[in-house]
């Protein structure tokens, strides 16, 4: 085992001295040396929370870390770099431990992969799990949306895991009611900006008993609202939290109390993963004040609207399913003004190397009317991402290919008075950053000449 | 006269598995940018419907448990389809809906989920899934069609095949043969937006559609230049890889 924390340690500082990000190697290298390294380390905690579900497990798990931080008592491990699989956990395990093998800390947050999750739970002392949503994502690599319900179910055996669930999810519930854990639900209360019926692909719209298609009173986002099957006894469950989206933030509200978190995160689906880490931290029993001190520390993540200020000014938005690419599309037309985009798409295995999400994805519904000037496609699979946004009604005239990231930024920030929007596949993420910040140090080195005049 | 064109998008809450909108999407904009009037009707479980009565049947992937519950819902279309595919109407069946148009397909749970059985054609399942990037060359013209398959069941049939495997696994990943052609209808493993970086194939269907329905099925030809790239890109792509590799 030492040899195996050893290896993993070596990649992690070879890899700082290359000044490379590694959030994954250093735990295949550990794992290959010492196969039972998760197990090993993981017998060292006292409890730990994972958060798993199709979209928002980085975000979630980054909240509920803010949140738990402000107890001193306890100290959390976190893989919120979004290394979710069994080599990034154990990456960020080889982190929180001393060359013998010594973890620092009693207690985990962790997001874990929806498929992962079978790999990971029998091996740690796993209390608490929570599960945002099931989404379509990455097909090549998970097969179907059944085999991810599957995955969840035969992870959540363990009956003394307190799940904690989305009950807006049709697929979220199914997946509690098919384990024996206790489960305490979530949800979202009807608010002014509710639909009565959408368009939208919903992966869950059909009742997992019994085949019927289920009946919405309305509808959030996706498969998520007020459902229940017209057949048999499926329905939404009594959500034990309930969060009311508000300008300033979002209200939670419970049996015993009512309180308002005030946050700056923006979507509705964001508020979904405030309501997620506050149900968590409740159970946690943490109170309102504690819960508001953690959202209000909260940084965004690296590529979630992450913003560049600069000229012009530039915004970093990671998209890699439909519902959280149109989530960030809907976000963008929230911006009034003009604005150039660059979508970047690539189709390594990180990225899932099926791009056919991209017409799942409601690009007709949103970019007519994002008021781009241009629209930038990059990567490896820019010609894909231009003949995308022809058929969803763009003119060709506005659509530029430019598989190189460095030449799309370029272009993208040509005029200096429109905001830039990019948009990127998970590979193009990081490399994409780097490139912003490397274009803002150049300008600051050789300033605007209007600035000088 | 105008031209006009009725698609059914046969149930595209269940079918829709991998962005079979994508399809819808080219055969509407390449007609409707040819003033050609399009139509498309999506057709949702329990409701009634003709298939004669359009000129264009897209039947999308769905998963299995999807799959089975179509397959019950479409046995009582089975002799209005028999006569639609013999009086030539262009039929396209993706993944899981090519599956549909044979006798049965086997899913892995042993379970043998039966077909409508319009095709002497059948599918069992493998052990593994075949997933990845897919380029096929069309025998008679020589034309390349790309794409993305994942399927793990394995489809055996003696009509022509849609295209000879260049890349990729195809039917049954043995025989080297992806798809089929029978009549007007065209059935493949090649997933969701098959279409809209296959425009040659897209007007082929919007033509013999409009010969279908006895119209001119003359199409002028379209600035394609960013379909070409990105079909082009892939291809080169492809074929390199699987060269040096």
């Amino acid at each position: 085992m030492i040899l195996g924390i050893w290896a993993g340690k070596l990649t992690q500082l070879l890899l700082r001295l290359l000044k490379r990000r590694g959030t994954s190697l250093p735990g295949l290298v550990a794992l290959k040396v010492a196969p039972h390294l998760l197990r090993t380390l993981g017998k060292q905690l006292e409890s730990c929370i994972l958060v798993t579900g199709t979209n928002g497990k980085t975000t979630t798990v980054s909240l509920l870390r803010e949140i738990l931080r402000h107890d001193p008592e306890h100290i959390w491990i976190s893989n919120a770099e979004g290394a979710n699989m069994t080599q990034g956990i154990t990456a960020c395990f080889l982190q929180a431990c001393n060359v013998f093998g010594r973890l620092k800390a009693k207690h985990a947050v962790l997001e874990v992969d929806e498929a992962t999750m079978p790999q990971v739970v029998p091996y740690l002392p796993v209390t608490h799990v929570v599960i945002t949503n099931v989404f379509r994502d990455q097909l090549d690599r998970y097969g179907e949306v059944d085999g991810t319900i599957q995955k969840l179910i035969q992870a959540l055996q363990d009956a003394s895991v307190h799940l904690i669930a989305n009950g807006d999810d049709p697929l979220v519930h199914y997946v509690a009611m098919q384990t024996n854990c206790r489960t305490s639900y979530y949800a979202m209360e009807a608010h002014s900006r509710i639909l009565k019926q959408h368009q939208q692909i919903r992966d869950g719209a059909f009742c997992l008993y019994c085949g019927h298609e289920l009946e919405y009173e309305y509808f959030h986002y996706g498969q998520m609202g007020l459902y229940r099957c017209p057949h048999c006894d499926f329905a939404a469950p009594v959500p034990m939290f309930r969060g009311m989206p508000q300008q300033e933030g979002l209200e939670i509200r419970t049996d015993e109390q009512e309180f308002l978190l005030r946050t700056h995160i923006r979507g509705l689906y964001n508020k979904y993963n405030v309501l997620a880490a506050a149900s968590a931290a409740l159970l946690q029993e943490i109170g309102a004040e504690g819960i508001q001190k953690g959202i209000s520390a909260y940084q965004p993540m690296q590529g979630r609207m992450q913003i560049f200020t600069g000229t012009p000014l530039r915004i970093l938005n990671l998209i890699k399913n439909p519902t959280g690419c149109n989530s960030v599309l809907q976000t963008i037309d929230e911006d009034p003004g003009r604005k150039t985009v660059c979508v970047a798409i690539n189709d390594y295995d990180a990225d899932g190397r099926d791009v056919s999400w991209l017409w799942d994805s409601d690009f007709e519904t949103y970019a007519p009317g994002l008021q781009a000037k241009r629209f930038i496609c990059s990567g490896t699979r820019a010609g894909d991402m231009a003949v995308r946004l022809k058929y969803a009604g763009i003119d060709p005239a506005l659509i530029t290919v430019e598989p190189n990231l460095k030449s799309a930024h370029d272009l993208a920030i040509q005029d200096t008075n429109l905001p830039a929007y990019f948009m990127t596949t998970y590979t193009a993420l990081f490399p994409m950053q780097q490139i912003i910040e490397e274009g803002l140090k150049h300008d600051e080195k050789t300033p605007h000449r209007a600035l000088i005049s | 006269m105008t031209r006009k064109l009725r698609i059914a998008h046969l149930f595209p809450d269940l079918l829709n598995l991998y962005a079979d909108r994508g399809n819808i999407l080219a055969l509407a904009n390449r007609a409707k940018w040819r003033n050609i009037d399009v139509q498309v009707t999506p057709i949702r479980l329990g409701e009634s419907f003709s298939i004669l009565e359009h000129d264009i049947v897209l039947l999308g992937g769905g998963s299995d448990r999807e799959q089975a519950i179509i397959g019950r819902e479409l046995k009582q279309y089975v002799p209005e389809f028999q006569q639609a595919l013999e009086n030539g109407m262009p039929i396209l069946g993706i993944c899981g809906g090519y599956q549909l148009l044979g006798k049965y397909y086997a899913a892995p749970t042993g379970e043998k989920i039966p077909g409508l059985g319009i095709l002497e054609m059948a599918t069992e399942s493998g052990t593994t899934r075949l997933i990845g990037n897919v380029v096929i060359e069309d025998p008679k013209t020589g034309q390349t069609i790309v794409g993305f398959e994942n399927h793990s069941g394995r489809t055996y049939h003696s009509y022509d095949p849609l295209g000879i495997v260049k890349v990729g696994h195809g039917n049954n990943g043995e025989d080297q043969r992806e798809g089929v052609r029978c009549h007007n209808l065209i059935g493949t493993y090649i997933h969701g937006p098959l279409l809209p970086k296959n425009p040659y194939l897209t007007d082929e269907i919007l033509s013999l559609a409009l010969a279908y329905r006895g119209l001119d099925g003359e199409l002028e030809p379209l600035p394609d230049d960013l379909e070409h790239l990105a079909h082009r890109t892939m291809v080169e792509r492809l074929l390199q890889g699987s060269r040096s590799g």
